[in-house]
């Protein structure tokens, strides 16, 4: 040890059972880690919370030795240690249960636990002593499994202890949990609480991933926020409201540049209607939506990413099928419909992971602003593609919203991130729909591009269109929407007019505080 | 036209290092590489019959590369042409031996029922993709097996000429795809491999289908978006693409062996899939590929009389060829895993 009483070293401390500093990632122009500074102390549950594409994953990969940072030094228990591979973590003491169980279904708990360690006996696995050691220690911690049983007849929540078992036997003092909860049904969270906070009490640490503000204040000693690759601060838990929480994770400089705006609210275009949906893992994630958006009219969502939003817009946009209740624009219901019929029905649909959804980056600009309108005239005619008017069209579009590329040939993955949007915004924008979906149109895009994007917004507003912005920018809804809902945990929790947008109301819906019950609170 | 030519450039360099890394076996086995590749050469181009035994070779490879560009293009590995082609050579044989009709009409017919043949049986993997999202490349690749051993009990146990070998009653003279010189077996055949070629570019490149299909092999998540039918087109793009497989087996039968025998075209198959994939799914340069690989089956004939090498050689250096193919790919995939990933999906 180099840490001898009465020598100091700098930023060294024993007591910390992780210290990161300064930790670096980037992937291409991309900065998923930007010079973090993590201490977690020995014997604490220290939770990691930010909004999807916080770096929360990214950071934790870098601990585990799955990515090597690009800057930045790491320290376990005091001591400078480079973690080449994972091997080198476990050994070190870390252990980390990924979001993505690696299990092999055909072997039994036991088997799977001491997978590629196993215990032998004259050259051969000792079944029996894996067994008791298994149980031993599934006692030990209350992660009540039985290990004789086959993985692949258990469900994910037992998965999920069988995967805390394997880093446990494999000697891990301070265990990362990537989104433990994700997975879990709300009696199977607790459970895994229980056991948490039994690994530290027997002066072990854990290090919990999350975006889900519930949980965190729950069971965290220490909370640690990132937000867009940075950190934001460490504080006890204790000290913490959820309300700051929120603040802190969704950014609290909220600029009220309103944009100027005349009245001028028409008919419905969308009606949805006690609309439930489910997420990939049939869990309902969408519940019992109901809103309206008028010709003229922004309507924004709000929300802290991860509460509902992204299947709203899927179930609006035909990709992801209805659980329950209907959506109904100008009288047709979308829940019926394919996503080519409700693009006939009147839908434009800005995507909100643009890179996949929004367009083919190998191919071309003009083959980019094709889709969707591929079966009209003049871009085909008796099924064959008219290249030239193709062509002129997207050359106007560059010029029209000031796409820097050379020309209609340029392939999409040559442009920057904030032009790849304006491609989009180009395609879906001026192709006649009556409702636009717009969803995070400007993340990840420059402050120039952003301007240029909402103006174009605004001039599609006053051209009639009704349109639902989604955003978990808090300044981009309020200079932009006339009305503002807020999502949690897949319910609008409430609405807020564009004109007072009242960020502390804003920010209590978002956090899951019903706006009846701080209504309440506000008058007391 | 920049990635054109960087994609263009990727491939010769593979070749090049495939060559090279031939020569080195050569060396070893104890012949002299210049020697080897100048006989490959003279085999393959040296006279006008030569060069007339190349084409008859490149042929089945074209047509079976121009399938494999349709399944490609839409994202579908279709790696059971192979058994595509033997159901087709078989279908077209029976036409040819079983039913009379009138030259040309004939030929028509017995080629049309090779292209339901090679449809119908790439129609079973086709479905369970669309339905149940079944990995079709394991499938393509086990549906071979069964059709090249269902194609021999038709020709053992049902079909089998009296008295001969394993093989079809020969199929009338009114059902043959006319020879164009007099010196070769060379036919028509491979004016419709040409045809086919340019013909499936131009459908990509200049209809509604053709740019839905593209987006769905390149980007369907946003094909999806933008409403193109993704489940659809990739059935019917594996449907196309084993109907064509089918018309190779009905060509080579109708153009070259004129009746339909156990193991009558072996591996061309997978050539015309490997001559795409060098050609990256591109059907116009897979007409260039796949002369490449006629030329070496042809040229490797010459090979076992003029040296002492084996002719698998050939097989050796088209297996390098593959390996380097796939270095390539993956060397380009650092910088876009999406469509390295995308394109070598196993």
């Amino acid at each position: 040890m180099s840490n001898t009483p009465g020598s100091p070293t700098l930023h060294s401390n024993a007591a910390m059972a992780v210290e990161l500093t300064g930790i670096t990632k980037r992937f291409g122009a991309f900065v998923a880690n930007d010079g973090i500074d993590l201490a977690v102390h020995r014997g604490e549950i220290h939770a990691i919370i930010g909004e999807n594409g916080a770096g929360k994953t990214t950071l934790m990969n870098i601990l585990f030795g799955l990515l090597q940072p690009d800057e930045g030094s790491i320290r376990l228990n005091g001591e400078e240690i480079v973690i080449a591979d994972p091997s080198v973590a476990i050994k070190a003491g870390l252990g980390m249960v990924h979001q993505h169980f690696k299990l092999v279904p055909s072997l039994s708990v036991a088997d799977n636990v001491f997978l590629g360690m196993e215990i032998r006996r004259h050259g051969l696995i000792d079944h029996a002593a894996q067994i008791t050691r298994t149980r031993d220690l599934s006692k030990r911690f209350g992660l009540q499994v039985d290990p004789t049983e086959r993985v692949g007849l258990l469900s994910v929540g037992i998965e999920q202890r069988i995967e805390i078992l394997k880093v446990l036997v494999r000697g891990a003092r301070t265990i990362i949990l990537d989104e433990p909860t994700a997975v879990l049904t709300p009696q199977e969270s607790r459970e895994l609480f229980q056991t948490l906070r039994s690994f530290v009490a027997e002066g072990m640490t854990v290090i919990f991933i999350s975006h889900h503000l519930e949980e965190v204040m729950e069971v965290s000693d220490t909370v640690t926020v990132l937000r867009n690759g940075k950190k934001v601060a460490t504080r006890p838990t204790a000290e913490l409201s959820k309300d700051e929480l929120v603040h802190m994770m969704v950014g609290r400089e909220v600029s009220f540049d309103r944009r100027p705006r005349a009245s001028l609210h028409g008919d419905v275009v969308l009606e949805v209607k006690d609309l439930w949906a489910r997420d990939d893992r049939l869990l309902p994630a969408l519940r019992d939506a109901s809103f309206t958006v008028r010709s003229g009219e922004v309507v924004g969502i709000a929300g802290v990413a991860g509460n509902g939003q992204t299947e709203l817009a899927e179930v609006l946009s035909g990709l992801r099928p209805a659980s329950h209740g209907g959506a109904w624009l100008k009288g047709q219901n979308l829940t019926a419909l394919s996503p080519a019929a409700i693009r006939q029905a009147g839908l434009a649909h800005v995507p909100g992971d643009r890179m996949v959804r929004g367009v083919d980056r190998n191919a071309s600009i003009a083959a980019n602003t094709l889709m969707g309108r591929q079966h009209r005239a003049p871009w085909s005619r008796g099924g064959m593609l008219n290249w030239n008017a193709i062509n002129q069209n997207a050359e106007t579009l560059i010029k029209s919203f000031d796409i820097r590329a050379r020309g209609p040939s340029d392939a999409v993955k040559r442009l920057s991130g904030g032009n790849i949007q304006k491609v989009v915004l180009a395609r879906e924008f001026t192709n006649g729909a009556d409702f636009l979906l717009i969803d995070q149109p400007t993340r990840g895009v420059d402050i120039g591009a952003q301007e240029a994007i909402h103006d174009e917004i605004m001039r599609q507003r006053a051209a009639g269109r009704a349109i639902l912005l989604i955003s978990v920018q808090l300044d981009e809804l309020a200079a932009l929407a006339d009305r503002i809902l807020v999502m949690f945990n897949g319910r609008i929790m409430g609405e807020v007019a564009g004109d007072d947008a009242d960020e502390e109301r804003i920010g209590m819906m978002m956090a899951g505080v019903a706006a009846p019950e701080f209504a309440a609170e506000t008058a007391s | 036209m920049r990635d054109h030519l960087r994609a263009l450039s990727g491939q010769v360099i593979a070749i090049g290092v495939a060559l090279l890394m031939g020569a080195i076996i050569i060396l070893m086995v104890g012949e002299s590489p210049a020697r080897v590749f100048m006989t490959l050469l003279r085999g393959a181009f040296g006279d006008q019959e030569k060069i007339a035994g190349t084409l008859l070779q490149t042929t089945p490879i074209l047509i079976c590369g121009v399938a494999a560009c349709i399944g490609l293009r839409g994202g579908m590995f279709n790696v059971g042409i192979e058994g595509q082609l033997f159901l087709g050579g078989f279908a077209a044989a029976w036409v040819g031996f079983a039913m009379p009709l009138p030259a040309g009409i004939h030929t028509l017919a017995a080629l049309a029922l090779a292209v339901v043949a090679g449809a119908a049986w790439v129609a079973i993997p086709a479905y369970f993709r669309a339905r149940y999202n079944t990995n079709e490349v394991v499938s393509t690749i086990l549906s071979n097996y069964v059709a090249v051993l269902l194609t021999s009990y038709f020709t053992i146990f049902l079909f089998k000429r009296p008295g001969g070998w394993s093989e079809t009653p020969p199929i009338l003279a009114t059902s043959y795809l006319p020879e164009i010189f007099s010196f070769s077996r060379l036919n028509w055949g491979l004016v419709i491999g040409l045809v086919l070629a340019v013909g499936a570019a131009l459908v990509f490149r200049y209809t509604k289908w053709g740019y839905g299909v593209t987006m769905v092999g390149s980007a369907p998540k946003f094909a999806e978006y933008g409403g193109v039918n993704v489940k659809r087109q990739g059935f019917l793009v594996l449907l196309l693409s084993g109907a064509v497989g089918g018309l190779a087996g009905g060509v080579e039968t109708l153009g070259v062996h004129h009746r339909f025998m156990e193991g009558f075209a072996p591996g061309f198959g997978f050539d015309g899939l490997i001559a795409a994939l060098l050609a990256n799914g591109s059907p116009v340069a897979t007409i260039f590929t796949a002369l490449f690989f006629g030329a070496l089956r042809n040229g490797s004939l010459l090979l076992e009389v003029d040296t002492s090498a084996s002719r698998e050689i050939i097989t050796v250096i088209q297996a390098l060829i593959i390996l380097s193919v796939s270095a390539q790919v993956l060397v380009r995939k650092r910088g876009d895993s999406q469509a390295g990933e995308r394109r070598w999906k196993f």
